[in-house]
């Protein structure tokens, strides 16, 4: 059929079944009115328009991070203040000190930093529900496949991706839709670079430091444009090296718009979010059991704790310090990232272990021990969005390619990707006067 | 869809003037601003914002770009009329309920004053101002299906 049409096969076929279906409905359903507009005419004539569409999509996006931002911080106070409470409840009624220090600065502080970013993850996700529930998602795949098509992305792709804001291990299992093996292999090496909601609990921590709680929504949606940007040109650069060819084209069915229900907005918020809380009972647990043992022992150097610069966790932060020092961040950073691999929440988990602080006061204790600027915060978070995808996603890149090499060279081209856009940022940053 | 002959809704020539004018000057209200807040804002009540300027200069050019189409009355020009008025109501709400975030962060001790009618951003008023056009358009189009 290619040969003898010059046209792709699936085309053809698309194009006499919409015929065939078009000629069932004018066969079998009376119009009142043959002209009129719907809404969905109306709406699809400015989501769609060629100009316009791109911008809106932009504006919208912006829309969705203040949203998610502003909105969720009140929510946050309450759930540090809950974790405040009842971490000096603990370390008032339990008597035995290594084992209040258990209670209070490991589950306590080290769980209750990454449960107080609950609110902005489940606000991002019941944005998201609210555009996809509306019909609004898939408009923003046509507008941008426009885009995506020309720089070696698949139009389909865009779904994978979406769902990559979420978590990047469900968006990698859902590029079984796509039939081209170079399309999909593409998505997947890029999939990891849209930012997942697991580096939301970080974003919010560092934008919130050091760009105060009125810019922080800004530098977090330039994260996401960036992430996006990112995603594009590796996409690109794939395409015109290892997976050459021109991507297969895209039929997408435009569903009509609808107002959302609140039942199924909630329910897809919870779908995606739970993911969240499960992995905060799993693997987040489980890793800041082991960085509190790691950052109060040996029990004795660290006087019970209080002096976690002695503790093996700080000799493993200077151990591997010079490698992050050129871009201003200590050993801190250095072992917050490091165990970042097991899951990105740990990165602020291992923060509120290693400040010895409370939830509510992991913020102020960076603010007062000046650990970042402006300039090395942003960039330590652009490394965060970049670096080596959490273990999870690494196994399923695994499983979905059926090799070893593929999720190796994920692992060596993030890791490499990360340290010069960072390094990118710092000098930039440095040239134009920032510290 | 060919264009000029849609007959499902009281949208004409005539109506279409009133519309029009009305487009025109919310677009120009929410480019000056916009531009305002790009450039650094303009006293207490339009704060410097580069990227929720931006947005507010999204918003006018939809607007604006549907301003000539509404005068000679388009559907094409209606749809970008509509389309502006779902972006005014969508930063207006946003922006609204940020006030409200704002509140109960006084409530809960965070913050040391409450919001009052100063912390209106200018896309709450424009919202407002639009709330008319919304309740015409809708009144317009109430045989329209999704």
């Amino acid at each position: 059929m290619n040969e003898f049409s010059g046209d792709k096969a699936e085309i053809i076929l698309a194009e006499r079944r919409y015929k065939a279906i078009t000629d069932i409905l004018e066969s079998t359903v009376n119009k009142t009115d043959e002209n009129a507009w719907t809404y969905t005419d109306l709406f699809d004539h400015v989501f769609l328009h060629k100009f316009l569409g791109i911008p809106i999509f932009l504006a919208l996006f912006w829309a969705t991070f203040q949203f998610t931002f502003v909105l969720s911080e009140p929510f946050m106070v309450i759930i540090e203040m809950i974790f405040g409470w009842l971490g000096s409840l603990a370390e008032a009624g339990i008597g035995n000190p290594h084992l209040a220090s258990f209670v209070s600065g490991g589950i306590i502080d080290g769980l209750g930093s990454v449960l107080v970013f609950v609110p902005p993850i489940f606000t991002l996700f019941l944005a998201l529900s609210i555009l996809e529930d509306s019909g609004y998602l898939a408009r923003a795949a046509f507008v941008m496949d426009r885009i995506m098509y020309k720089l070696g992305l698949h139009g389909r792709s865009f779904i994978p991706l979406m769902m990559g804001f979420g978590c990047t291990v469900p968006a990698i299992m859902a590029t079984r839709s796509m039939d081209n093996e170079s399309d999909r292999l593409i998505t997947i090496l890029v999939n990891p670079l849209i930012t997942c909601g697991a580096r939301l609990p970080v974003y919010v921590l560092i934008a919130g430091v050091v760009f105060g709680a009125g810019q922080a929504g800004t530098a977090i949606f330039s994260l996401y444009i960036m992430s996006i940007a990112l995603t594009i040109i590796m996409a690109f650069t794939f395409r015109k090296t290892l997976l050459k060819g021109k991507p297969s084209p895209f039929i997408l069915e435009l569903p009509a718009y609808m107002v959302p229900t609140a039942k199924t907005v909630v329910l897809h918020m919870w779908e995606r979010g739970k993911v969240f809380l499960k992995r905060a009972g799993t693997i987040i647990f489980g890793t800041v059991i082991i960085i509190w043992f790691l950052s109060m022992h040996p029990w004795a150097a660290t006087a019970g704790g209080e002096l976690v610069g002695n503790s093996y966790i700080a000799s493993l932060g200077h151990y591997i310090e010079p490698l992050f020092a050129p871009f201003g961040w200590d050993w801190m950073a250095a072992v917050a990232l490091v165990f970042g691999f097991l899951a990105k929440e740990v990165v602020v988990a291992t923060y509120g272990i290693l400040l010895g602080v409370g939830e509510e006061a992991v913020g102020a204790s960076l603010i007062k021990l000046g650990l970042f600027t402006p300039l090395t915060g942003y960039a330590f978070m652009a490394f965060v969005m970049i670096y080596v995808p959490c273990i999870a996603t690494i196994g399923i890149i695994s499983k979905e390619t059926n090799s070893y090499k593929w999720p190796i060279f994920v692992t060596v081209y993030l890791t490499a990707l990360a340290f010069l856009i960072a390094g990118l940022i710092i000098g930039v940053g440095r040239l134009l006067g920032f510290s | 869809m060919s264009e000029g002959d849609e007959d499902m809704t009281d949208f004409n020539l005539k109506t279409g003037k009133t519309l029009g004018i009305y487009a025109f000057s919310l677009g120009a209200l929410y480019l000056i601003v916009g531009l305002l807040e790009v450039l650094g804002g303009y006293g207490e009540s339009i704060p410097g914002d580069l990227f929720g300027g931006l947005a507010l200069v999204v918003v006018a050019t939809t607007y604006l770009s549907g301003v000539k189409g509404t005068l000679n009355g388009d559907y094409k020009g209606l749809s970008l009329l509509m389309g502006g008025l779902f972006l005014s109501a969508v930063f207006g709400i946003l922006y609204l309920l940020m006030l409200g975030a704002d509140g109960l962060m006084y409530l809960l001790g965070e913050a040391e004053e409450i919001p009052g009618l100063v912390d209106f951003r200018p896309a709450i008023w424009f919202f407002i101002l639009s709330l008319p056009l919304i309740h015409h358009i809708r009144n317009m189009t109430q045989k329209t299906t999704w």
